[in-house]
Parts: structure tokens; sequence; C-alpha cells
């Protein structure tokens, strides 16, 4: 019996990179600025993303596309503050999206209407760190009420990430979080990742995200 | 639990590979992937995961054959086919 060997030393993720280049590609030449936003569950992705909904989704014309594991929750809550259409997509039990995923919500989002979209990732830390999908740069959430040392538990997401956003400022002066700490490990991880502070629920704590959100939709975001 | 999906694509690959070489995905015995030490995947989940997928059918048992390597890569590097030929 002759056994022989095929060389194919073909990346794993070649597939998956070959159609988020062809996304990154609709969505640039559309004009749209894409950030993925990962973080753990509960850290307040879907209540950072209603009230930008809310205070400006028309003025910045976003779109989103959410992933859930199994319900379409999130794409519920976040369609009563817009008419721009929510795509959700549900994994089945996937911990991530992949581009093939969000290629194919794309085709159901008005892309002439968008400007700024928000594909809204699983609530996972660990796994989508390893599949691009065409945005233009990750949003790592995490929140107070986390361990500061999240940066350096999941090291490869911080690393990835251009900006971090830290959620439930509000919350500081009744939890045990030393925001020094968390940035002090967080630049360990990542020296050039650049921070918006957050209360998603406060009156006044969104400001600075707006801040943030506006100049990047005008300027675009560093390639 | 991203080993899974990681696992299929390998499959993926694999059988098309075999295919273009003409024995099919039938006549696979191992498979050789490289895993970098920061590629985020955990070796043992990997390797359980492809076991199963490899055991059942287009494919018949073929052998997940993991290194590690250093850095991030993560690509299937070869497969072994015996197309029952004999021997030259």
């Amino acid at each position: 019996m002759a056994v022989r060997t095929i060389d194919v030393r073909e990346r794993v993720m070649a597939r998956n990179d070959e159609l988020a280049t062809e996304v990154r590609g609709r969505l640039r030449d559309a004009g749209i600025l894409t950030f993925n936003l990962v973080s753990s569950p509960g850290s307040g992705k879907t209540s950072l993303l209603e009230r930008t909904l809310a205070d400006l989704g028309e003025e910045l014309g976003i779109s989103v596309v959410t992933g859930d594991v199994q319900t379409q929750n999130d794409a519920d809550r976040l369609a009563r503050h817009t008419d721009r259409l929510v795509q959700a997509v549900i994994t089945h039990g996937a911990c991530h999206l992949d581009a093939s995923q969000v290629r194919a919500a794309l085709d159901a989002i008005d892309l002439a209407r968008t400007r700024l979209l928000f594909i809204e990732n699983v609530g996972n830390l660990v796994c989508p760190a390893n599949w691009d999908l065409g945005e233009d740069a990750k949003i790592v959430v995490f929140s107070v009420t986390e361990g500061e040392d999240k940066p350096v538990k999941y090291p490869r997401l911080f690393e990835q990430a251009r900006y971090a956003v830290l959620n439930k400022m509000d919350l500081l002066p009744y939890v045990p979080f030393d925001v020094d700490r968390a940035l002090g490990l967080a630049r360990r991880v990542n020296p050039d990742l650049e921070f918006v502070f957050t209360s998603a629920l406060a009156p006044d704590g969104m400001d600075e995200w707006y801040r943030f959100l506006r100049t990047a939709v005008r300027q675009g975001v560093a390639a | 639990m991203h080993e899974m999906s990681i696992a299929i694509e390998v499959c993926r690959i694999a059988e098309q590979q075999a295919l273009a070489a003409g024995p099919g995905a039938g006549s696979v015995v191992a498979v050789g992937v490289d895993v970098g030490e920061s590629a985020g995947v955990e070796l043992s989940s990997l390797t359980f995961c492809l076991e199963t997928l490899l055991a059942d059918p287009p494919f018949a048992g073929a052998k997940p054959v993991i290194r590690r390597s250093p850095g991030d890569v993560l690509r299937v590097s070869y497969i072994e086919v015996d197309d029952g030929r004999p021997n030259d």
C-alpha cells in the first residue's frame, strides 16, 4: 500500500479572510466606517448601542448587525431605536461571528443610507479574535463590574483592538475597580490602545463616546 | 469553543486537497495541522473535534497530527493519502 504525502500549507482562516476582504471592500466603496464590537457577556454592548442609536442614529447614519447565540433579543431591543434595519445573525451555538455571516447580513442593510456600521459580536473575549469580519477596527468593551485584569486574561482581543470602551463608570463608587490598574494592564498588552469612558445608563455618560464617534465618522480611522 | 469551527474548516481543506489529488477524502490517512503557540487554539479540544469529524464520511478514520509552532500560525500543512496502489 502506498501512502503519499501531499503538501498543503493552506491557512485555516484563508477562506474567512478572503470573504472579510470582500466585505471590507464593499463597505469602504460605500464610504462606511465599520466597528466590530467585542466584549464578554454583560459588559453593556447592547445598552451602549441602544442609546447611541437613539441619540446619533440619524445624525451618523448608523446601522447595526447583531450576533446572538440563540435569540433575537438584542436585535429586537435595538430595532426599537431605529427604522434602519438591524440584521440579527443567530449563530446557533457558535461562539463568534464569521465573515460569511456578515456578508449575508450586508445584503439586507441599506448601505446607501449608512455611514457607520456596528457589528455587535457574540459576547465572548476568546473566540472572536480568530475571525476577521471586514471591520475597520475592533472596539473591546469592558466594564467596571468586571475584573481589572481582563486585558491580561484575554490578551489576544486586547492586542487586536484599536479602541477600548470602559463602561458603567457611574458604578465606580460601589465596586472595588481600580481604573489606573486596568489601564496599566491594558497598555502592557497593547500600548496603542485608546480608551473611551462611558456610563450607558447615566444622563451624561455618553458624551465622550459621541465625540469619539463623530470624529471617527468625519475623519475615518487609521488603517 | 471555536475549535469545532476550526476543525470543520481543516476538514474542508483536507477534503478539497484529497479530491484535487485524485483519490478523495476516504483515502486520507493523516491530516497535518500547524498550530501556533499564540493562535488561540486549545490543542486537546481541536484534536478531539478533528478525531470526531475525521472518523465519519467522507473521511474514513484519518488521524490528526497536530504540531505546535511558534507565533500565531494556523494552517493545514499536509495530508497523507493511501491511494491503494502497490509500492513502487
